[in-house]
């Protein structure tokens, strides 16, 4: 696999002096020719930052940025193979929809007959074919993004860059724009560069992902590994619900540390990449509430009361309360029968083998 | 859905039910019948009488205000019919000397006011202040100033000669570049203020998006920033062209007796000339030429949105 972008100890400051402020901190990255890879952190992470520097709307104040094996610096973004979908779209207003996927290989000085032929494959690709005539103020939120998306990719970029594209739309539009997304990526080949600040649209979409929160890269990896295997605390808090337990380390051999659990039983739990605590040490562990099953009180490795529940239809939160005080969630797949613990209902909790993990402190 | 009814009045506006709150509309009404009407009544009606002996209006039906706008009679020889080239003059330089101002105004204005839209939001306020400036002192004042400044012996000239780019003073004042110069400093933020207002609307988002898609700069200006500051193009033109036309100072300081626009020979008519029906028909035509251009501006701007619309 080539790689399509290389940063190396890319940064960004803004301002100078007292009010500088550092916006990304030595960013190294590469990105996979026809990857789906997403920037994911809050607002003010960075993220956006990243996308308009790889773009050229920003200039790093230091490290460097290849695109294609080919250093951008000092080049514009109309000097490079990529293309962005802009948050608000930002189409042309006083085009047509037609004129709006055209403008870029006008821009390229293609042919009429070419632009015209392109022009009315990403119609067809993005399904608009009706609306080419119509000005962006004539069709719905969902049609302007899918316009922003077919200009955004008529030019054949290398890479395709989407600010947040799905966050004006409502709940339904946003998961039939996940998956058309997902087709269009897979139909085009093209490198996607997504930026967001949803996590599950990142765990549903991306072949990589990397969390980012106050202008570093805190986790680089698939969404799998993202969400199972967290390595620190904002990354296991930032991507679904967590249970973090505070707990001492007993043991150590290899990549593995044993914990004492509340309650005094003893539990293995794997360590991240390069972090080693002491022996004694109390590091924080997690669980997700969905890994963790209910059982008789007295069974399985910890023992709690119910403190009380949430319905969710597919599944129901059960709020726990351990041994030892620590709060606990618990996510149990609904069924007909199954009747839901009364508070003060006391409860045994198993861990399933290799759920609990250590996170870097 | 609604049921039938007699009444088709569309819903939410109720009927006339109050037919007094018409004489609430009465000030508005007044206002424009005797302010703007009014005194366009007055103009017309007298364009069609005969001259008073000492000014005024004498109240005989004559078209002669109207046939001395554009021909003139052989005083030996009624019959004998020619075309006043004198006025005929005049018109061409107005409209032309208008035309230049608005482009003046237009290629200043652009960025003039893209500077100031494109500075920090709490600066912009600084800079548009510093725009109206000007208008704070008369015109009449500013005008002698540019005088001053362009005159044999002004600043302009001493420093050039000082310079030593000319050996004898240019002769400047009392040219229609003079006048241009004049009508383009006077009437400049009547360009720049309504094309910061389309800018400070403009989505600089557009622009990146401009860029993004392989334009160069020049393209992202031509492709998009102008097309959607155009209102502010169109406002500023309509606002620097009309009273262009209608200049009566700056020609007559800056254009001295010589260079007259049409401004100036109304009110020769009015004054000196005492003809006042010719200058009432001036004063229509005059009237006439801004309606004419504005109709054919309007019509040029427009005619490429006019079409797509559906």
């Amino acid at each position: 696999m080539t790689q399509e972008i290389e940063i190396a100890g890319l940064s960004k400051v803004f301002g100078q002096g007292a009010s500088a402020f550092r916006a990304l901190t030595d960013i190294n990255l590469s990105i996979d020719t026809g990857e789906f890879f997403t920037l994911l952190g809050p607002s003010g992470c960075g993220k956006t930052t990243l996308l308009r520097m790889i773009a050229g709307f920003e200039h790093p104040t230091g490290g460097t940025l290849k695109i294609a094996g080919e250093e951008m610096a000092g080049k514009g973004p109309n000097a490079r193979p990529v293309n962005t979908v802009f948050q608000s779209y930002a189409l042309f207003p006083h085009m047509t929809v037609a004129q709006n996927i055209g403008f870029g290989l006008k821009m390229l000085g293609k042919s009429r007959s070419e632009v015209d032929t392109t022009v009315a494959e990403m119609l067809r690709l993005v399904r608009m074919e009706p609306m080419a005539d119509r000005k962006p103020s004539e069709i719905s939120g969902g049609q302007q993004q899918r316009v922003a998306l077919a200009r955004a990719l008529a030019p054949r970029p290398r890479v395709l860059l989407l600010d947040e594209p799905l966050s004006a739309l409502d709940l339904k539009l946003r998961k039939e724009m996940q998956s058309e997304l997902k087709r269009l990526q897979t139909e085009t080949g093209i490198t996607f560069v997504f930026v967001t600040h949803d996590q599950e649209e990142a765990l549903t979409m991306s072949d990589r992902i990397a969390v980012m929160s106050a202008g570093r890269i805190l986790q680089l990896g698939t969404p799998h590994d993202i969400y199972h295997a967290p390595a620190e605390r904002f990354v296991a808090d930032f991507i679904g619900d967590t249970n973090f337990l505070d707990l001492p380390v007993t043991a150590i051999s290899g990549d593995v540390a044993t914990l004492t659990l509340p309650g005094g039983q003893s539990a293995e739990a794997r360590l991240p990449a390069g972090y080693l605590p002491v022996i004694g040490e109390t590091v924080t562990a997690v669980v997700r509430p969905e890994q963790a099953v209910l059982g008789e009180p007295g069974s399985g490795m910890l023992s709690g009361t119910v403190a009380s529940s949430v319905f969710f239809g597919t599944d129901t939160h059960l709020h726990l309360t351990l041994s030892d005080g620590q709060d606990f969630i618990l996510r149990r797949q609904n069924t007909a029968d199954l009747p839901v613990p009364q508070p003060g209902t006391p409860v045994g909790i198993t861990l399933g083998a290799g759920t609990l993990r250590v996170l870097r402190s | 859905m609604a049921a039938q009814t007699p009444d088709p009045a569309p819903e939410g506006e109720p009927q006339e039910r109050h037919g007094w709150k018409w004489a609430l509309n009465a000030p508005a009404l007044a206002v424009l019948i005797l302010a703007a009407s009014g005194p366009l009544i007055i103009v017309a009606v007298y364009s069609f009488l005969s001259p008073g002996n000492m000014g005024g209006v004498a109240w005989d039906f004559s078209l002669d205000g109207w046939f001395k706008v554009f021909w003139t009679r052989d005083i030996f020889d009624p019959e004998n019919v020619s075309w006043n080239w004198g006025n005929l003059t005049v018109f061409w330089r107005t409209v032309w000397l208008s035309i230049q101002t608005t482009v003046i105004c237009a290629v200043l204005g652009f960025p003039t006011a893209w500077f100031i839209a494109t500075r920090p939001p709490h600066r912009r306020a600084l800079w548009l202040f510093l725009i109206t400036i000007p208008f704070w002192t008369n015109l009449l004042i500013r005008t002698f100033a540019i005088q001053e400044l362009i005159r044999g012996t002004g600043l302009l000239n001493t420093v050039m000669m000082g310079l030593g780019i000319v050996n004898e003073p240019v002769q400047m004042l009392y040219s229609d570049f003079a006048i241009l110069l004049g009508m383009a400093y006077v009437f400049l933020p009547l360009m720049v203020l309504p094309l910061y207002a389309a800018m400070d609307k403009l989505d600089f988002r557009l622009v990146e998006a401009g860029y993004d898609l392989y334009a160069s700069r020049f393209r992202v200006l031509w492709h998009v920033i102008l097309p959607l500051v155009k209102p502010g193009f169109v406002a500023g033109s309509i606002l620097v062209f009309i009273p262009s036309i209608g200049a009566y100072v700056t020609p007559r300081v800056l254009g001295g007796g010589r260079t007259m626009m049409l401004g100036n020979l109304i009110g020769l008519q009015f004054g000196q000339g005492r003809n006042w029906p010719l200058g009432a028909a001036l004063s229509m035509l005059l009237l006439i030429i801004v309606m004419i251009a504005l109709i054919a501006y309007l019509r040029t701007v427009n005619r490429d949105d006019g079409g797509r619309r559906g």
